[in-house]
């Protein structure tokens, strides 16, 4: 049985996110498919930015086309409606809109290559795979743009595969390093917390308050809309009886620079989701050694990493070195070059 | 018998080539810099270098010394390829664009509040004239700035702004739109930048109520929309191309009552 059909029992919609430009991910997009196809699975594919056009809009290096089997449920926007290489059907004109037009719902009438774009933001596309699914399929994919990670959201996707390659770092080592931290911060460890799992749930997820809870689960607001920039507040509010800060949006380097040691290491941060963290392999190293402790209301599921051991800058590893490294940090994940398949779980 | 029709040549719009005497004839100019010390060999290799890249009979019209073992070639000659122009299509913002005065007038009609702009050079970017030429009261090229705007408050946080101080500036004010400069970056520092730019609005839960802009001689509105961005501003678009499409866009997106 094939990758696909494991991954579709579990999960039913799946964003292939990119640890880089050039990872790899629509070489990874067409090879999900064409498993599909062959699993007799109809699937829905959409993306965060603009695909299947064959040069690439930034690097301008060549790149894959997205091939799509008859009866896929696909998003083209107006303008790229024309671009496709075969014939699609629209079955609806969608509320979305993007610059390259108003977003519609097409099935593809005859197997082809057609170029995908979708909203850039993940609300739509929440709203957008809602509509997809009513079309009765089994699957959506979700092609992440670029390196955007945002995807991930536990709340538009249930799972990643994690795009990985050369581009990364012109050395193995390197490239290793950054995939098994993504890897790793999307595994975060939830919060067991039951009471102040209780609380925080009750949080609106619209309304972005950051607060913290002391032993006896006081709660406090901490007087700013965002913790950007705001490093010193977010410290000056932890006191003695703090024991969790919440802090909906982003936490980066700049932020957690502000708080003192002490109380780096006496308190959790809870974040909603792993997309939240935006600190480097390096200094997030550093700062678990310094007693940082992140928890998170809900996990990333990652359901496979793909490796890609060329660069479009002109260099390449060696594919079993890359294959089995990766496979060696990350036991237990399914590891696969998409190029040449042949997945051994 | 005598024949004294001259060969005349037409702009075949399917097949255009680059016109430099007269039509078709293809010329072109380009400079380019070797890693060699200027000589007689060095000429011959820029010369064998633009043959590759398509020129037939190149000469080279200029070469100095850069010193330290590196030449500057300028190289003039016919190329042969052609492009198919009726096949072009490029995106553009689709907005109507309004004068100054006119985008005044009708964010007071249509909106009835001062809108709010926050723009920034973001990240290693230390050149301010982008985001000067859009946003400050004198603006760019006899194109006054988004400061001169009736009912636009407009906030330049000026160059090397850390994304977050940008977006941490934008919801504190509570921005319609966040505008993102880019001036001159290397070996595409600046896409890292831009989608850092979006992925942070996105954990800050910003991206469904901010407008979120990129401008600078490298971004189009075609690249701006794949790293996730609303709109791309390029070469030759003003204060008053910003302006239009943004109010038109609060206006599309239902954000006139914004709180």
């Amino acid at each position: 049985m094939g990758f696909i059909a494991d991954i579709q029992k579990k999960y039913k919609t799946v964003s292939i996110v990119g640890m880089a430009k050039n990872a790899g991910k629509t070489t990874a997009l067409n090879y999900l498919l064409e498993e599909a196809y062959d699993e007799g699975l109809r699937m829905g594919v959409t993306s965060t930015g603009r695909d299947g056009e064959t040069s690439d809009l930034v690097f301008e290096t060549d790149k894959p086309k997205v091939y799509l089997f008859e009866d896929t449920i696909v998003t083209v926007p107006e303008q790229l409606f024309g671009l496709a290489e075969t014939s699609l059907e629209i079955l609806k004109r969608t509320s979305c809109r993007t610059a390259l037009g108003q977003v519609l719902l097409c099935r593809v009438a005859r197997s082809g290559y057609v170029q995908i774009a979708g909203p850039g933001s993940i609300m739509e596309h929440k709203k957008l795979c809602a509509q997809m699914f009513e079309q009765g399929i089994d699957m959506i994919i979700i092609d992440g743009a670029i390196d955007r990670k945002s995807i991930a959201d536990p709340a538009t996707s249930d799972a990643i595969i994690l795009s990985t390659g050369a581009v990364i770092s012109r050395r193995i080592k390197n490239v290793v390093e950054e995939t098994v931290h993504v890897v790793s911060v999307y595994k975060s460890p939830l919060v067991e917390d039951e009471k102040l799992r209780a609380i925080l749930e009750k949080e609106d997820r619209d309304v972005f308050r950051i607060l913290t809870i002391d032993k006896d689960y006081n709660v406090a607001q901490v007087p700013v809309r965002t913790a950007l920039g705001a490093g010193p507040i977010v410290n000056d509010a932890i006191g003695e009886d703090t024991r969790f800060v919440y802090i909906p949006g982003a936490i980066t380097e700049r932020i957690l620079d502000h708080i003192s040691p002490a109380k780096l290491k006496q308190v959790t941060i809870v974040l909603p989701n792993p997309t939240k963290v935006f600190v480097g392999a390096t200094r997030w190293q550093q700062l678990r050694k310094m007693g940082l402790h992140v928890q998170v209301l809900e996990n990333i599921e990652v359901a496979a990493v793909t490796v890609n051991p060329f660069s479009p800058h002109g260099y390449s590893f060696d594919r079993d070195e890359l294959l089995n490294a990766v496979k060696e940090a990350l036991p237990g994940l399914p590891v696969v070059d998409v190029r040449v398949g042949g997945l051994d779980l | 018998m005598s024949n004294f029709t001259t060969a005349t040549s037409t702009v075949d719009l399917t097949k255009i080539k680059p016109y430099g005497d007269t039509y078709n004839d293809g010329k072109v100019q380009m400079s380019f810099t070797l890693p060699v010390p200027d000589g007689e060999e060095a000429q011959e290799a820029a010369r064998q270098y633009a043959k590759l890249m398509g020129m037939d009979e190149p000469s080279v019209t200029h070469h100095s010394d850069l010193g330290i073992g590196y030449t500057f070639f300028v190289v003039y000659g016919p190329v042969h390829h052609t492009v198919d122009y009726t096949k072009i299509r490029v995106t553009k913002v689709e907005s109507h664009v309004f004068d100054r005065v006119e985008c005044g007038e009708w964010i007071a009609k249509n909106i009835g509040r001062t809108i709010t702009m926050v723009g920034a050079s973001t990240g290693s970017d230390a050149h301010t004239v982008g985001i000067d030429a859009i946003m400050n009261m004198k603006g760019f090229h006899g194109h006054f700035g988004l400061e001169r705007f009736k009912n636009v408050n407009a906030i330049n946080m000026g160059s090397q702004v850390p994304n977050e101080e940008l977006i941490a500036k934008a919801i504190e004010v509570n921005a319609d739109a966040i505008l993102v400069s880019q001036t001159v970056t290397q070996k595409d520092v600046h896409i890292k930048n831009l989608t850092n730019m979006v992925e942070l609005c996105e954990a800050e839960g910003i991206r469904d109520h901010m407008l979120l802009l990129c401008g600078g001689p490298r971004i189009s509105h075609e690249l701006a929309q794949e790293l996730g961005f609303d709109a791309g501003f390029g070469p030759e678009t003003y204060a008053e191309h910003v302006c239009s499409y943004v109010m038109q866009e609060i206006v599309a997106r239902g954000w006139v009552n914004k709180k």
